[in-house]
């Protein structure tokens, strides 16, 4: 059974989650569904949406964005009863939440997580870290990412961004950190060799290297998951339709050192690997 | 809109035993005249017929009326035990008025089950709800309990706690929850295999069939219904939805317009709207309750608002100040950034809209009134009486702060009966769970307060919230905090006026009094004069709300 990719994205208030969101669909993210607090800051196009339901928004890309009520399960389960439903899945945390725990939903049937990726806000990290109020709940949210980005680099001192990137080191030892503005975020999700209309929103150069590996021979899955083990640190993402062994194709998605391995009817693209440039 | 009592009913008179109106310029009558559905007099028969009032209703001669009750803090979920069997560990009176046992083992919890199943196809789901094994010294349950019962149904129990579900193999199979499931609520045995038990709603989400049903029967409009007559049956007048989002839809907005209008709707409702999702929403939200008040009738409300902060205490989620929790792990969460709750509240509050807000821990009680005392820098309202709610940890300084600024506190006293045990030996420890819902401090420091059942958490009724603050015992029949109990006389007024006072309706319900809405909760003894441990014990006969008596089925 197919299940589709669920991306969780976190971090505190202001720390660029909605900018990540809006440098997605820049990006032509397609047949995505984002599910989101509250659309009212994602920038979108009025001549895109197709349709209004309430609590949904259509989009003429394919992609749908859901508000969250008050059930992040119920908002789910009416994603999957979509008549056609995403090829992707993206949740915006609340800025309080434990993204940990909105992952959790990423079990229920039908849905497979692909990463939690959490924003940190370069200039405010260890303000945030500090205060009594948000303490918890700043290192709830860094300790559950595999992936965490410090924003707002194109505006933090040198050093604040040093001091932030030490402070999650320290409280995350497995994640892999990088650094870049949150509205160049976007290519870690979104598949940009696919989308030839795809131009980048802003001129400034792209955080991120990536390359396209190519088994010569199908790997079986062992070796699949070996390699993908043996990625250098810094690999921050690893994504792509594979053909292996046994003759069954899967979808890899690797945030981090998350790893999800799961079975396709996409056609192959080879292994896009992603690396801190 | 919907005009509810578009035709005068019959000046009328009831006579009673006594009457007694929380208003203490005049506390006790023996009859009271209504016309048009309001109070026009109360105090004698005599002078009940001074205003020419020659029909005489005399049901009630040897019954207490009383101020109807007003519960500040309740849902409509209360309702759902209509249509899921209840198997609690208290005995609970069901929206029909018969009496369900309560469970007091797993054997009796299997044996209930398969009852149920036996009258249930092959396939179908069996869902009951309220189990509460905090009470029993029984095995933890486990889906080998639940096999006893049936291996043809999925069976899904879900807990009073609303934060777990227990479910037996047939449903783990259906759903392919192995040994292998990675999903972080799905409870282990010794050997790895799942117990049986999801917990919260990402795990309980996994039988997403059964999870789904029980979603739809907690909105659906027949369990409005229900909701109306579990408190008339608890002798409840007017209740809440607090935290509702179900009038921003028009449809569902309109038909409880039209099921709540109906004569035989056995209580006024207060919808308090759910703040939550952005602050740039809330100008609209505004806007709505501003639609939904120029839409209604006189028993459907929208005067507040309501915002949650935190989590449980019994949950460890609640927000609390240090030296935090006595044992367990701190899971203290926001459920809103605390930096945005001035953002949130702003437009209400511009607008004239009172906001009760959540507040089990005493950090977020401290946010709450902070914002509070901003939100009044900014744009003065002297009577706002924004509303801390449930407040079970407010310390002394935040209930002299909260008085200062005008803000009132509705106190979650049952728990003082239903988890005290728990609170004062795992949760917060002696010394604050003697404090918690502190109604003594605060007739002390002089803050306005109330209290709530927070029903379908505990069973609906005020007797139960005025026996906990006069009595202050735990289940296990302890005194928790002998200096925080208050008179009888004080613990009505809580349940009443003051109840009315927080939503903004003290004109019109709360107290029996010349044209307030007559609205009263018909007892069979007088809660002044019973043994203080026995005020739990009042039979209700039912309610009159309006002047249109409505009988709980089970007591005439």
């Amino acid at each position: 059974m197919t299940r589709i990719p669920v991306f969780v994205i976190g971090g505190y208030l202001g720390a660029g989650k909605t900018t990540f969101i809006n440098d997605c669909l820049d990006r032509g993210l397609r047949n995505t569904a984002i599910i989101v607090n509250d659309f009212g800051e994602i920038n979108i196009d009025a001549s895109v949406i197709s349709a209004r339901h309430g609590d949904t928004l259509e989009l003429s890309n394919g992609c749908v964005c859901c508000s969250i009520g008050t059930s992040l399960a119920d908002t789910l389960f009416a994603v999957l009863d979509r008549p056609v439903p995403p090829e992707t899945i993206i949740i915006e945390a609340s800025g309080v939440a434990d993204p940990g725990a909105v992952a959790a939903y990423t079990h229920l049937q039908g849905l497979v997580l692909a990463g939690i990726l959490v924003l940190v806000d370069a200039v405010e990290a260890t303000r945030t870290a500090r205060d009594p109020l948000l303490r918890t709940t700043f290192e709830r949210q860094v300790k559950s990412a595999h992936v965490i980005a410090l924003t707002k680099t194109d505006i933090a001192p040198a050093e604040a961004v040093d001091r932030a990137g030490a402070l999650v080191a320290s409280l995350n030892g497995s994640a892999t950190v990088v650094s870049a503005a949150a509205f160049a975020l976007g290519e870690l999700v979104v598949d940009a060799p696919s989308t030839p209309a795809f131009e980048p929103a802003t001129d400034s150069p792209s955080p991120f290297a990536s390359h396209v590996h190519r088994f010569g021979a199908p790997p079986s899955t062992a070796e699949l998951r070996d390699f993908l083990a043996s990625l250098p640190r810094g690999t921050v993402r690893a994504k792509g339709v594979v053909e292996t062994r046994d003759d069954s194709r899967v979808l890899v998605q690797m945030t981090g050192t998350h790893v999800a391995i799961t079975p396709t009817t996409l056609a192959p693209t080879g292994l896009v690997i992603i690396t801190a440039g | 809109m919907t005009n509810t009592h578009a035709e005068a009913s019959a000046d009328v008179i009831y006579t009673a035993r006594l009457i007694r109106t929380a208003n203490p310029s005049r506390p006790t009558g023996t009859a009271i005249a209504v016309r048009d559905g309001r109070v026009l007099c109360v105090g004698t028969l005599e002078e009940c017929q001074s205003w020419g009032i020659t029909n005489v209703d005399r049901r009630f001669e040897g019954k207490v009326l009383t101020a109807g009750f007003v519960e500040a803090h309740s849902h409509v979920m209360a309702g759902m035990f209509h249509r899921i069997p209840y198997v609690g560990w208290f005995r609970r009176q069901m929206p029909d008025g018969t009496w369900v046992d309560g469970v007091r083992s797993t054997a009796e919890l299997t044996e209930r089950i398969r009852e149920i199943a036996a009258s249930t196809p092959d396939g179908e789901s069996v869902i009951v709800a309220g189990f509460d094994p905090i009470y029993l010294d029984t095995e933890r349950l486990s889906r080998h309990h639940l096999d006893e019962a049936t291996t043809t149904h999925p069976v899904f129990v879900f807990h009073a706690s609303g934060h777990l579900a227990t479910v037996n193999t047939h449903t783990l199979e259906k759903y392919g929850i192995g040994p292998d499931h990675p999903a972080p609520g799905v409870g282990l045995d010794d050997e790895g295999y799942p117990n049986g038990e999801l917990r919260e709603p990402a795990a309980m989400g996994l039988a997403k069939d059964e999870y789904r049903a029980l979603g739809r029967i907690v909105v659906d409009l027949e369990t409005l219904g229900h909701y109306g007559a579990s408190m008339r049956n608890a002798g409840i007048t007017t209740a809440t939805d607090l935290g509702s989002t179900s009038h921003m839809n028009d449809d569902t907005f309109r038909a409880t317009v039209d099921i709540t209008a109906a004569d035989d709707f056995p209580v006024r409702m207060v919808v308090a709207t759910r703040v939550a999702g952005s602050p740039h929403d809330m100008d609209a939200v505004v806007e709505r309750i501003r639609e939904c008040r120029g839409a209604t009738h006189d028993k459907l409300l929208f005067p507040i608002v309501k915002m949650v902060l935190d989590g449980s205490i019994q949950g460890f989620t609640a927000v609390i100040e240090t030296p935090g929790y006595y044992t367990g792990e701190d899971h203290g969460l926001f459920l809103l950034p605390p930096e945005q709750v001035v953002d949130f509240l702003r437009p209400f509050h511009m607008a004239g809209i009172g906001i009760h807000c959540h507040c089990n821990g005493s950090t977020t009680s401290q946010v709450f009134i902070d914002a509070v005392e901003t939100l009044l820098r900014e744009s003065s309202w002297p009577d706002h009486r924004h509303t801390v709610t449930h407040a079970q940890l407010m310390t002394p300084a935040q209930m002299r702060k909260a008085k200062n600024l005008g803000m009132s506190a509705n106190f979650f006293v049952n728990h003082v009966f239903y988890w005290g045990d728990q609170h004062r030996d795992i949760t917060v420890g002696p010394d604050r769970a003697s404090g918690m819902n502190g109604c003594g401090t605060a007739d002390r420091i002089g803050l306005q307060y109330s209290f709530h059942t927070d029903a379908p958490v505990t069973p609906p009724g005020h007797l139960h919230t005025m026996w906990c603050a006069v009595n202050r015992l735990t289940a296990s029949g302890k005194v928790l905090g002998e200096n925080e109990r208050i008179p009888v006389d004080r613990a009505f007024h809580a349940a009443t006026i003051d109840a009315a006072y927080q939503l903004h309706l003290d004109h019109l319900v709360g107290s029996l009094e010349v044209g307030k809405f007559a609205d009263m909760t018909v007892l069979e003894s007088d809660p002044y004069e019973v043994e203080p441990a026995s005020l739990r014990d009042i039979e209700i006969w039912g309610t009159v709300i309006g002047g249109i008596p409505h009988p709980n089925p089970s007591a005439e």
